[in-house]
């Protein structure tokens, strides 16, 4: 045994060494932080690899300054978190520079960018005007997010997005072509260079319109006030403008057309950048982020108590089904509480979402979103209910069914009168379990871009570019849990009164 | 009048033979002690007769109401609906009381006659009352099961039985779980319940009371009727060894 432990001891130092040692390699390390679904500047290709113009441009940067490139994606939402607490050195993806002005130290423009609508062929939209009480789709927190939204948005931006039926965010563009096919989006807007590669890779049936929505440009964002990093990566790439390895890069992910380094005016961010930004304080931020975060902490209400409320009731009858006295009814809530218990709930939502479009071929509406959350949850939470209740009510002792034969109670009475009361007593602990990791569990819903509150802080968090919302949101999870589990608490008291 | 007859009551559990050709008649006002080892299928008799376990052959019938009908040699019963209207006849005390916890004492009593009898609650409270005085309960009609000692919780287990206003009781070994000075309290009320004529059937291993009570002792062993008869006989002068051998241990 004490061998064991030292071998395990020594086992754990060895390890801890191993990390030391990578992270204290002789090489510097250059780490680009990158959303890595976002062809052609940064994604996954097929060989697992992560390539892309902006990558490429990176490693460029890096052999000419001698350090190690780290591709590091990250959640679009976390990107200001993790370039704060250091552990990446820029934000290099495609990133709009447009709006975002003061609140990063930039390199030069190097992109010229539009803004495009993506559409499903045959749609019979054709121009921006017929956009008009459509869903459109944006990633969140992305350009096209800004130029319907941002405070710097143009007057026919704004005007247009008020047209919409719905400006939806999703998180990735896989999931906004998703939403596109099945019918529940009618528009995606994005960056031309993404929608051009997007289109191409997807074969047809997606048309790109003429007309564009805005112009922006790129750049490389570093931490606010990095300008040696900055300095020296700006310098790589003017050095590579200067050799033409900078074209040859555009050329090899076709976007000759689209780069701009060293055309005039790209570096006019990057000159005049102000040394501090405009702090509101800290109490007038936080009641901003609770009255934005408002409409989220609703939305997570709607979908704990619909979930209550649809999920308790066929949990109960899973139940039934469950204990039946026919066999194949058996079997088939068997497989069903094994299957929604075996898959992760996140999965079971985006099948309940997408299922009714790639199985069955029907197109879902917009308004489906919040239906198939709720279903989604519903299914999910029944198939946990179930299996307590089922436990509850074999826990109850064969002595009160007897009792009720000898006195003539009915099946139907036994359940109701007897059975049920006292499976209730008992099913109370990990039924409250269950509730409170369902307050949690809201949080997934962002899976189908439904906007619940947790999705809310993340888009309010990357727009401020503080962790506060985040906060903000666990300390309502908190408190929700708190009167959750007070609530249950007074419940089980009053049932304290029998055994 | 025969309150219940079982005829040829045969039932085994897998391979196991627990009662093997059983017959038993009971008549209106008789008070019947079933005496026997642990294992001798005393309380399994008592299970068929309540219709808690089924029979496997033999037939089965309340006041010439028959539960049973006996095809080629196996036991079928009649349809729920009678079965259901033949319960009315009888009322069964557990062993181990099963009250309902979360009914009071009053609720645990009335709840049965309004709900499965359709009587008059008002009507069903007052009589409530009534058995709940008789059996010394009165000041605990609003207690649960279990704020009550085994003892109260026995007389409202029977006075449970009594509301449903039955031809006749079964008793399965009713003061078995409880300490000797709360059986005393038991064994008073069955013995003012043999006193108004109430016809009863009861296991139990009370030697002395069965003797001073009972009409008739049975004792059975290995699944049959050893011995049957009056007290006096069964008890005092026991013709078969195997009941002789059983009261010699329980004197001990």
């Amino acid at each position: 045994m004490k061998k064991i432990c030292r071998l395990i001891v020594i086992a754990f130092i060895m390890s801890l060494m191993t990390g030391l040692l990578i992270s204290c390699s002789s090489e510097e390390a250059f780490t680009v932080g990158f959303d890595a679904e976002f062809p052609p500047y940064g994604y996954k290709d097929d060989n697992g690899e992560y390539v892309g113009f902006d990558l490429d441009l990176a490693q460029e940067v890096c052999e000419r300054n001698g350090w190690k490139l780290v591709k590091q994606p990250v959640d679009w939402d976390s990107k200001d978190m993790e370039l704060n607490t250091g552990t990446i050195d820029c934000i290099w993806n495609g990133f709009t520079m447009d709006g975002r002005e003061d609140l990063y130290t930039w390199t030069s423009a190097y992109v010229d960018n539009s803004q495009v609508v993506v559409v499903k062929e045959g749609s019979g939209i054709e121009s921006l005007e017929d956009l008009k009480g459509r869903v459109v789709i944006v990633q969140a927190d992305s350009s096209a997010l800004a130029a319907f939204t941002g405070a710097n948005a143009s007057e026919e931006n704004l005007a247009l997005a008020a047209g919409f039926k719905d400006l939806q965010q999703v998180s990735d563009y896989n999931s906004a072509f998703m939403n596109l096919e099945s019918g529940s989006a009618d528009a995606i807007c994005m960056d031309i260079g993404v929608a051009r590669y997007e289109i191409e890779a997807r074969g047809s049936g997606f048309v790109m319109l003429d007309e564009h929505v805005s112009s922006e440009q790129y750049g490389v964002g570093f931490k606010k006030g990095n300008k040696s990093l900055r300095d020296k990566v700006e310098a790589a790439l003017q050095d590579m403008l200067k050799d033409g390895t900078f074209e040859e890069i555009a050329q090899r992910w076709g976007l000759e057309e689209s780069i701009c380094l060293g055309e005039e005016g790209s570096d006019t961010v990057k000159n005049n950048e102000k040394d501090t930004v405009d702090e509101e304080s800290f109490g007038e931020k936080f009641v901003s982020v609770v009255k934005q975060l408002g409409e989220g902490m609703g939305a997570t209400l709607a979908i704990f108590f619909l979930t209550l409320i649809f999920s308790l009731p066929l949990g109960l009858l899973i139940t039934f089904i469950r204990m039946s006295r026919f066999k194949v009814l058996r079997a088939v809530s068997k497989i069903y509480i094994s299957i929604l218990r075996g898959t992760p709930l996140m999965l079971q939502l985006l099948v309940v979402f997408f299922g009714p479009y790639y199985i069955f071929g029907i197109s879902t509406s917009s308004e489906y979103r919040f239906y198939a959350v709720i279903i989604g949850y519903s299914l999910n939470y029944a198939a946990y209910f179930a299996e307590i209740f089922r436990a509850g009510i074999e826990a109850v002792p064969a002595g009160q069914y007897e009792a009720a034969s000898v006195l003539g109670y009915s099946r139907v009475q036994t359940f109701g009168k007897i059975v049920f009361p006292q499976m209730v007593k008992r099913v109370l602990p990990p039924v409250t379990n269950e509730v409170i990791t369902l307050v949690k569990d809201t949080s997934l819903a962002f899976a189908l871009a439904y906007t619940e509150m947790f999705t809310l802080a993340k888009q309010i968090s990357a727009n401020m570019a503080s962790v506060m919302p985040l906060f903000v949101a666990g300390l309502f999870y908190y408190i929700f849990n708190l009167v959750v589990a007070y609530i249950m608490e007074r419940f089980e008291k009053r049932l304290g009164y029998f055994r | 009048m025969k309150l219940l007859e079982i005829k040829n009551l045969k039932k085994n559990f897998g391979c196991t033979e627990v009662l093997n050709d059983i017959s038993l008649n009971v008549e209106e006002g008789e008070v019947v002690a079933i005496l026997g080892p642990s294992g001798s299928g005393k309380s399994t008799l008592l299970r068929c007769a309540t219709l808690l376990e089924t029979m496997d052959e033999g037939t089965l019938s309340y006041c010439g109401t028959s539960a049973t009908l006996n095809e080629d040699g196996k036991t079928v019963y009649a349809a729920k609906a009678q079965l259901n209207v033949l319960k009315r006849d009888f009322g069964l005390v557990f062993q181990n009381f099963n009250l309902f916890p979360h009914y009071t004492v009053l609720k645990n009593v009335t709840d049965a006659p309004v709900s499965v009898q359709k009587r008059d609650k008002k009507q069903v409270e007052k009589e409530a009352r009534e058995l709940l005085k008789k059996v010394g309960l009165s000041d605990k009609e609003n207690a649960y099961p279990q704020e009550l000692s085994g003892g109260q919780q026995q007389r409202v287990a029977i006075a449970r039985a009594l509301a449903m206003k039955p031809k006749m009781l079964f008793f399965d070994e009713p003061t078995s779980a409880l300490d000797p000075e709360l059986t005393a309290g038991i064994l008073k009320i069955l013995r003012e319940l043999a006193a108004e004529k109430m016809t009863m059937v009861i296991v139990t291993h009370e030697i002395s009371f069965a003797r001073s009570v009972a009409d008739r002792v049975i004792f059975m062993d290995g699944g049959v009727i050893v011995e049957e008869g009056r007290p006096e006989e069964v008890i005092d002068n026991p013709s078969n060894d195997r009941t002789r051998a059983f009261l010699q241990k329980l004197s001990d």
